[in-house]
């Protein structure tokens, strides 16, 4: 039995991963706060992860003797321009500190869930197994 | 690379820049008062500086660094000082281009840019022992 294949484990972990990839494209938008011209960024939802409806970053494989492309940073996750920033400054920067704090905090808050659900379930095994809690 | 490793790179490259930026202003304050030694001698120039978007390539990751740090080309302030060193034949000395009260909030800017990163930092540090925990 492995845990990965167990529905609520895989989900636990890809929407951990989703997450951790969110959050790294929030840092680049922090970072860039005072580019000029930087565009604010933003992953494709979690439903798109789940569909897999996300071209992923490497090439697709049509055949044995092709070499899969190595997985970009956060796997099949999709980057995308933020359609929803809040305002642009005049040198074309749409990154807003207080919208991108608000989004980090809430990625944090997310992450927090999703590890202790992945916890709960790894509980409810060790109980199920052992019967002492 | 794992997205919360390379938060910490990201918010690093971010927190660099902005001390860069605070350094310019802080020289700035500091020749706020700088004249020429010699008759009709140029003052000290305000400094600028812009940061650009950098692709890593090695990790694939969008990172800030500094573009360009250039001069601020507003014309002097004038003072009619005739006692001055720096004084031409009418008495008028050239003063530097900083303006204080610019540069105060050029430094709140960047400090607060700096926490910014610093909170992504910590953010992706929390994230990451979470996740650590797990293996407890």
């Amino acid at each position: 039995m492995k845990l990965q294949e167990m529905s609520f484990f895989a989900l636990a972990s890809q929407r951990m991963e989703w997450l951790g990839a969110r959050q790294k494209v929030i840092a680049e938008n922090v970072a860039n706060a005072d580019t000029p011209g930087f565009k604010a960024q933003d992953v494709a939802s979690f439903r798109e992860v789940l569909d897999n409806a996300a071209p992923s970053g490497g090439m697709t494989v049509t055949s044995s003797k092709h070499i899969a492309g190595a997985d970009p940073v956060g796997g099949s996750v999709r980057v995308k321009d933020d359609e929803e920033a809040w305002a642009a400054s005049i040198d074309g920067n749409t990154v807003v500190l207080e919208q991108q704090s608000i989004k980090a905090n809430e990625i944090s808050e997310s992450y927090s869930l999703a590890a202790n659900m992945y916890r709960k379930g790894y509980e409810l095994l060790t109980l199920a197994v052992t019967g002492i809690r | 690379m794992d997205p919360l490793k390379s938060i910490s790179q990201i918010a690093a490259s971010g927190m660099l820049a902005q001390s860069a930026r605070l350094q310019v202003v802080a020289e700035n304050v500091a020749n706020a008062e700088t004249t020429g030694t010699s008759p009709g001698d140029d003052p000290y120039q305000r400094k600028t500086i812009s940061f650009e978007q950098y692709l890593d390539p090695e990790t694939g990751l969008t990172m800030v660094r500094v573009g360009e740090v250039g001069r601020d080309d507003t014309p002097f302030t004038l003072r009619y000082e005739p006692s001055h060193p720096a004084a031409d034949e009418d008495g008028v000395v050239k003063v530097s281009n900083v303006s204080p009260i610019l540069e105060m909030a050029n430094m709140r800017e960047a400090s607060r840019s700096y926490e910014a990163n610093m909170n992504l930092y910590e953010a992706g540090r929390r994230m990451r022992s979470q996740m650590i925990d797990l293996l407890k």
